[in-house]
């Protein structure tokens, strides 16, 4: 009897196309994760997308997302008898209670299971798909699967399927199991976000987090790549006792379900009994309306209220099925992740801005709206057929557009809900966080407007494909194949809008510039993509399904006569409106512009590397003086630069040719003039020239080089619009619009799957550290130190600026006219802007530092203004003069999200710094940081700059770490920084795990933003504490002094290392500088326990047992045990270091004390009874867990 | 006027369910009795617009229905032999969304057409109830209630009394008795009474042919003298249908009593019926398996 109606259950959930529906979202949406780059879950860098650990994660993050699916199958077993009147037969048969409910709910969680099984199918075809990178797959081993499956993901499953099973047998009702899924999600939210900020429960977090990830992220937190491809955690443990004590909970929720149901019916409340009985005295009471005749039916007058209770009747029939329910919160649990915890950097929230909201609404809904278009038109279309309402429905004189608009209408509603919920999940955000201004207008006219034409334009696709697919199956069939040709069309480089139905191009936000990118194409779109919609639509009428006929032919026989009403007119009219505005839209994007695919930009930066980079290491002649002339024009997206550079030959040798090129290809060269040279190599398509000189340009002669170039984005691309050269936020630097001498790296193809399948080598290495021959050309591009003469004019109403001290600024005749004059070298690499500036300014001791922002960013400018005051005054007191008499943070449009530092200039995008929340005391004020960061620049790179070779970032982005730290030292204090170094470090373990080539020792490395900022730091910080912070800084001082504005040779990072080694004081000092820079190395400190005695004097003692370990690892994270003892902080604490309250008051002791390899105990004396201990408590050591150095002290 | 002519219907699985069918129907009710799967339906369906016919055409009045189907449908009332429901609408509410359907706009039109309808067809006491909860019968009145919204004057009903119990049954013939004077009314059944009571006319249809066309006393009359009954024991109804062709058996008070189609005396035993409508349709089913037999 249980297994059959087992399996009974089980045959009727497959049945279910819910069932389908879920197997194959959750099937796109892992085989998506799987194979294509920009969707990544548990995978990433050297971590094979088909990995064990990758495996496990998707299969955890997606059973976490399941019980949404899981309560659908199983609370439909409880409520469907209930819904369908076929209650009381069911329960009045011999089934027994426990067949009737367990057999069933066996048969529903198998149904899940089964759904869910879809995901390892998913991975593993994923892994097939020969366009994947080699590369980025491991092989496919059976017992990653199985574990991911039966280990973790299937226990899920049945976990959350017995709790809502048994949710929805104590309420009988879908609406309130799903209330319990959200609850359930929220506390689950609320209580495992509490633990994961306590370190310290973590242990305990790996035991009650329902879903394993906790006990799973436990064993996984710090593996490398190497151990993420190789291993999975032992079914052991934690997570072992953790799936059985969630087991026995689903046990128990299933014992909890049996014992709380009855077959019997809920007999009325006395109350709903009178109810029931006023209401039939109520309708007994009245008397019907009766006429001799009944009114004649009058179709052609009725169309209005045709249509008006038609869209009722197919909205209501929507808006009140469970699935909507289901849906609308699946989207708002996504939105609402996303939002919460969107624009964090270093862990600090953004103000949430509109914009910057909308675009993560944009972002994470993603696939849901297509998904709930597919279904609904399924269900709508066939919806009088599935009830059997379709006889007598279809043969009314109700027209067939009178189906289609009002189904239409319905889908699109739903999806129009759906975007709704997220907006309202938005501003919701928006009042938590303290926004009181909401700025609907935005909201309207950037998102719900929008999206809600593109949401009915793709819902008449889907009722249009629904009208005429022989049954509902197919054409969901249809649909799926759409969505994936959407997606993979694209990757295969069709990506032109008018081709991809439905496509709006893309949206660029910004509070600056609006959707000034992408807006106004987006409509042209629109108005295309609505217009097809509605020669679909049209056709969907004439072509509509009625009466018992699935067939089309006869319906399409049809079609010709029909055509010859107002379908016809209407078809013609859209036509006329599609061709035209195809045709403007084509003349834009191919005509007057050039239509660039992705595929087409990487092969022809392909074919320039094949060609040009033979030259990279061709000695050129160096510039000494540019002086420019850059005319904006922000809102015909148009620029003018007329130049002209001073160069000389101070390489030694006779030069030939000079090599001129333009990297931006957006930006046409005009004519070049060098006297003495003539054109012998133009590849206009490049912007690539070779000049040569008619006599060869003698060593130390001079030459010069007058060029004028042109940006001009007229109209509308079909992708990557401008976003330079803006309505409001222009922002470009030298590259973008004036010619470079000499062939560099910049701009090659950096992609290593890419590269490959162009026939290039995976990847161009830096030149080795040894290779002196590299020091001839800097990191920066080669850009040499220059006086610069620089004048920007654009719009009166905008703020012209560059670097250099500002000589003149003239506004006549609707123009602005800014003259900047260089007082000190700068690197020939420098930025230029112009948009609608709110001006803030201070003085720091002889420098004029201003901030420009848009006037609705203020938040943060006081906060800039003091950091670049701190930074200045630490850096001048510590590394050497200041080299301009000014210093500027510009603000530009979030198109792109970081701050980079020009000479006495730093733009700073709108999506960092000017609209972090540092209200919250706990939060890392990552806007001082970010800001010494690039002040510090100024001296590290824009006075010392180093060669391009390995190390090379060290000089530059190390180095203002380090500065910057410093300056957060200073102003916080030292007890204040173990969160940044935490952060740091945090960052740093775990991206070496993503790490493509090799990790490569601090002194060489190649570029790699973990090593030289994130290890950088927490090597620097060591260091200058061990070696004490002014011994360090005297020691740059000498460097920069040795460099300052130096050519080549430049520097390396070996100038640093050996500075420090040369003030390291004994052994133990120079191994520290070694491991630190010539090795990678991992320690791994830990404080295992911390036992306190009151003495006889009244002082208290600690004994803390440490131990230590150090192992030096290989560029692919392979380690190998290294003797280790060194001088370590120590010390005891009246509160945990690193939260946010903690202050130099809590210290009682931190001391030096030798620790080495092995287990040791430590005493220490205090006065104050301590309530924390430690081994390195502030993290400055790299420790591969920082958050087992400090503990609770106990008493012995 | 109803003319079918030449009409063939053929599905996509071969089976040809109507075979060069003609008829002609005029104004008031017209019975179309035949066995299952006889192509009523299909008959039924091509007329209400439902199926577009494989070969031939219909007319209604001047109407073209093959060509113009909207036009008919707006002058038509349909009972399908089986219709669904949507959950948790009210017969009311269903059958005020019925009339906005049928293109009655104005509420208070609605207004009168509901009430009078669910007045007539004895549902007004259980108007705000869900349709799903209908009885059989409860449930065939307001179909034929959807069916009359707006006086179409060509009403098709599809097998409407299978089911009912006698007492509905008969509720529902009479409400169709009222209304068929002066609209053209199909009434597609299986079972004879239900013509024979109502219908002025009437066709006989089995293997997708119409096998008999005529008034049912003119046919009753016709069969006369063919048909013959004996009341025998059950045992030997064997033997009594290898040697006559029975066309109905029947059983009263433990006898058997066959009917069996013979133009002369059959024999001792069998007296002549002046067979009632039912015996004239039995017979002509059998004339046609006759006939289908010696084809094959």
């Amino acid at each position: 009897m249980f297994a059959s109606i087992a399996a009974f259950e089980l045959r009727y959930q497959l049945r279910n196309p819910v069932f389908w529906v879920v197997a194959i979202l959750f099937f796109l949406m892992t085989f998506g994760a799987t194979t294509v780059e920009e969707i990544q879950i548990g995978s990433g860098g050297n971590v094979h997308v088909n990995s064990p650990a990758a495996i496990a994660r998707i299969h955890l993050i997606l059973s976490i997302f399941f019980m949404f699916v899981t309560t659908a199958f199983v609370a439909n077993v409880i409520v469907r008898d209930d819904e369908s009147g076929f209650g009381p037969m069911v329960k009045s048969t011999r089934v027994t209670k426990f067949d009737y409910l367990l057999a069933r709910f066996t048969g529903a969680a198998i149904a899940a299971a089964a759904a869910f099984a879809f995901v390892p199918l998913a991975i593993f075809l994923g892994s097939l798909m020969p366009w994947l990178d080699p590369e980025t797959i491991g092989p496919n081993r059976l017992g990653d699967y199985l574990y991911a499956y039966f280990v973790l993901a299937l226990p899920n499953v049945l976990l959350t399927a017995a709790i809502f099973f048994a949710v929805a047998t104590m309420t009988r009702s879908m609406m309130y199991s799903y209330v319990g899924v959200v609850v359930f999600l929220v506390v689950y939210l609320v209580v495992s976000s509490t633990l994961r900020s306590k370190p310290e429960l973590r242990e305990l977090a790996g035991l009650v987090e329902p879903f394993g990830a906790a006990a799973f992220g436990n064993v996984t937190r710090y593996w490398t790549a190497a151990e993420s491809n190789a291993m999975l955690p032992a079914f052991e443990g934690a997570l072992l006792y953790n799936r059985l004590i969630w087991l026995g909970v689903g046990v128990l929720a299933l014992a909890l379900a049996y014992a709380r149901f009855s077959f019997a019916e809920k007999g009325l409340s006395a109350r709903a009994v009178r109810r029931q009985a006023k209401l039939a005295a109520k309708l007994a009471a009245s008397q019907p309306e009766i006429v001799a005749v009944l009114p004649p039916a009058r179709p052609a007058a009725a169309a209005g209220a045709r249509l008006l209770a038609r869209a009722r009747f197919e909205m209501a029939l929507v808006f009140k099925s469970p699935a909507f329910f289901v849906l609308l919160l699946i989207g708002l649990f996504n939105a609402g992740g996303s939002l919460l915890f969107s624009n964090e950097i270093y862990g600090t929230p953004a103000r949430p801005l509109t914009f910057a909201l909308i675009d993560t609404l944009r972002g994470s809904f993603g696939i849901i709206p297509i998904i709930i278009a597919i279904y609904y038109a399924g269900e709508l279309v066939w919806r009088d057929r599935d009830r059997k309402m379709h006889e007598i429905v279809d043969a009314t004189s109700l027209p067939n557009w009178a189906y289609l608009v009002p189904k239409t209408l319905a889908v699109a509603g739903v999806l129009v809900a759906t975007l709704a919920a997220g907006m309202v999940a938005a501003i919701l955000i928006q009042l938590y966080r303290g926004v009181t201004d909401i700025s609907f207008g935005e909201y309207l006219r950037w998102y719900l407007l929008p999206e809600s034409v593109d949401m009915v334009i793709l819902a008449v696709l889907a009722v249009f494909v629904q009208a005429l697919s022989p049954n509902k199956y197919l054409g969901w069939g249809v649909m799926v194949v759409y969505l994936v040709a959407s997606i993979t069309l694209v990757t295969m480089g069709f990506e032109h809008p008018l081709y991809n139905y439905g496509d709006t191009g893309q949206v660029r936000l910004s509070d600056m510039n609006g959707n000034n990118v992408g807006g106004a194409l987006a409509w042209w779109l629109r108005l295309y993509w609505g217009a097809i919609a509605l020669v679909l639509a049209v056709l969907a009428h004439l072509l509509w399904r009625r009466g018992t006929d699935a067939a089309l032919r006869p319906r399409l026989r049809r079609l010709p006569a029909r055509l010859a009403d107002v379908s016809g007119v209407l078809i013609v009219f859209a036509l006329l409106i599609a061709g035209a505005s195809g045709a403007y839209i084509y003349q834009n994007t191919n005509i007057i512009n050039e239509y660039r695919t992705d595929d087409t930009v990487e092969a022809k930066q392909a074919a320039y590397e094949k060609k040009y980079l033979k030259y990279q290491r061709l000695a050129q002649p160096s510039t000494t003086d540019i002086k420019l002339v850059v005319d904006l024009f922000p809102h015909e997206h148009r620029m003018a630069v007329r130049g002209r550079y001073q160069l000389v030959n101070d390489t030694g040798a006779p030069v030939t040719d000079l090599h001129v090129r333009l990297l931006d290809t957006d930006t046409t060269m005009g004519g070049i003039e060098i006297p003495g040279a003539r054109l012998v190599m133009d590849d206009a398509d490049n912007n690539y020239r070779i000049y040569r000189y008619t006599t060869p340009l003698a060593p130390v002669a001079k030459s010069q080089l007058t060029f004028v170039t042109k940006r001009w984005q007229q109209g509308y691309r079909a992708t990557n619009n401008d976003t330079n050269v803006v309505d409001n936020g222009t922002f470009l630097n030298n590259r973008n619009f004036a010619p470079q001498i000499g062939m560099s790296r910049d701009g090659l193809l950096t992609d290593r799957t890419k590269r490959r399948k162009y026939g290039l080598p995976a990847e161009l290495r830096m030149a080795k550290l040894e290779d002196v021959k590299a020091q001839q050309r800097n990191y920066a591009g080669n850009a040499d130190w220059v006086n610069s003469d620089i004048t920007v004019t654009t719009d009166a109403d905008q703020t012209p600026i560059a670097p250099g001290r500002k000589v003149s600024d003239v506004s006549k005749n609707g123009r602005r006219t800014a003259h900047f004059v260089s007082v000190a070298p700068i690197l020939a690499f420098f930025s230029v802007q112009s948009a609608s500036y709110a001006e803030k300014s201070a003085d720091a001791t002889g420098v004029k530092l201003t901030v420009f922002y848009d006037k609705k960013h203020g938040f943060n400018v006081d906060r800039m203004l003091a950091a670049m005051r701190n930074s200045l005054d630490y850096y001048r007191a510590n590394f050497g003069p200041f080299q301009f008499d000014h210093l500027r943070v510009i603000e530009f449009p979030g198109y792109e999200s970081f701050a980079q530092a020009f000479a006495g200039t730093i733009p700073f995008s709108e999506s960092i710094g000017f609209l972090a929340d540092n209200r919250d005391k706990d939060a890392i004020d990552y806007v001082t940081y970010v800001t010494a960061h690039e002040v510090a620049h100024q001296y590290w790179a824009h006075q010392i700059i180093s060669a391009d070779m390995q190390g090379g970032t060290v000089l530059v982005e190390t180095m203002a770490q380090y500065s910057a730290m410093m300056v957060m030292k200073k102003l916080y204090g030292e007890e204040k920084m173990r969160r940044f170094l935490k952060y740091e470090l945090d960052n740093y373990l775990r991206s070496r795990g993503s790490e493509a080539i090799e990790e490569l020792p601090l002194q060489r490395v190649e570029n790699q933003g973990y090593i030289h900022y994130r290890k950088g730091a927490v090597v620097m910080y060591l260091l200058a504490d061990r070696l004490g912070e002014d011994r360090v800084n005297a020691m740059l001082r000498d460097l920069i002094a040795r460099y300052r504005f130096r050519s080549q040779p430049y520097a390396r990072s070996l100038d640093l290392v050996n500075g420090l080694k040369s003030i390291a004081r004994d052994d133990a000092e120079r191994q520290l500088v070694a491991d630190l820079f010539e090795r990678i190395t991992i320690y791994d400190l830990k404080a295992k326990d911390a036992v306190i005695a009151k003495l006889p004097d009244g002082r208290w003692q600690t004994k803390l047992t440490v131990t230590a370990t150090k192992n030096y690892a290989d560029g692919k994270g392979k380690e190998t045990p290294a003797a280790f003892a060194d001088s370590i902080d120590v010390g005891v604490f009246a509160a945990r270091p690193g939260i946010g309250e903690f202050s130099k008051a809590d210290v009682d002791l931190i001391e030096r004390r030798t620790v080495a390899t092995g287990t040791q105990v430590i005493t220490l004396v205090t006065k104050r009874k301590p309530a924390f201990a430690g081994v390195d408590p502030y993290n400055k050591y790299v420790d591969r867990n920082s958050d087992d150095n400090v503990v609770a002290v106990t008493e012995g | 006027m109803l003319e079918l002519a030449h009409v063939s219907h053929v599905y996509a699985n071969g089976t040809r369910a109507l075979d060069d069918v003609s008829l002609t129907i005029p104004t008031g009710m017209f019975g179309l009795l035949g066995p299952n799967g006889a192509g009523k339906s299909t008959l039924m369906r091509n007329v209400a617009t439902l199926q577009t016919p494989t070969a031939g055409t219909i007319r209604f009045d001047d109407i073209d229905i093959i060509a113009d189907p909207e036009k008919l449908r707006a002058t038509l009332g349909y009972l399908p032999q089986d219709f669904g429901v949507y959950p948790r609408v009210s017969a009311y509410d269903m059958l005020d969304h019925m009339c906005v359907l049928k293109g009655i706009a104005s509420a208070g039109e609605r207004k009168a057409t509901v009430e009078t309808l669910l007045a007539q067809t004895n549902l007004w006491d259980v108007r705000k109830k869900a349709i799903a909860g209908f009885s059989g019968g409860m449930r065939q009145r307001f179909g034929i209630a959807q069916a009359l919204i707006g006086n179409p004057r060509l009403i098709i009903v599809d097998e409407p009394t299978a089911g009912l119990d006698p007492e509905e049954r008969n509720r529902f013939l009479n409400l169709l008795v009222e209304i068929g004077e002066n609209v053209v009314i199909i009434l597609s059944t299986h079972i004879v009474e239900d013509v024979a009571d109502l219908c002025p006319r009437m066709a006989v249809l089995a293997g997708g042919r119409i096998q008999l066309e005529g008034a049912p006393h003119d046919l009753i009359d016709r069969a006369r003298g063919s048909v013959w009954a004996k009341s025998i024991a059950r045992a030997e109804l064997a033997e009594v249908a290898a040697r006559h062709e029975v066309i109905a058996t029947r059983l009263v008070g433990g006898r058997t009593i066959v009917h069996v189609l013979s133009d002369t005396d059959p024999g001792p035993g069998f007296t002549a019926v002046s067979g009632g409508l039912e015996d004239v349709y039995f017979a002509t089913l059998a004339t046609m398996r006759r006939a289908a037999r010696q084809a094959a």
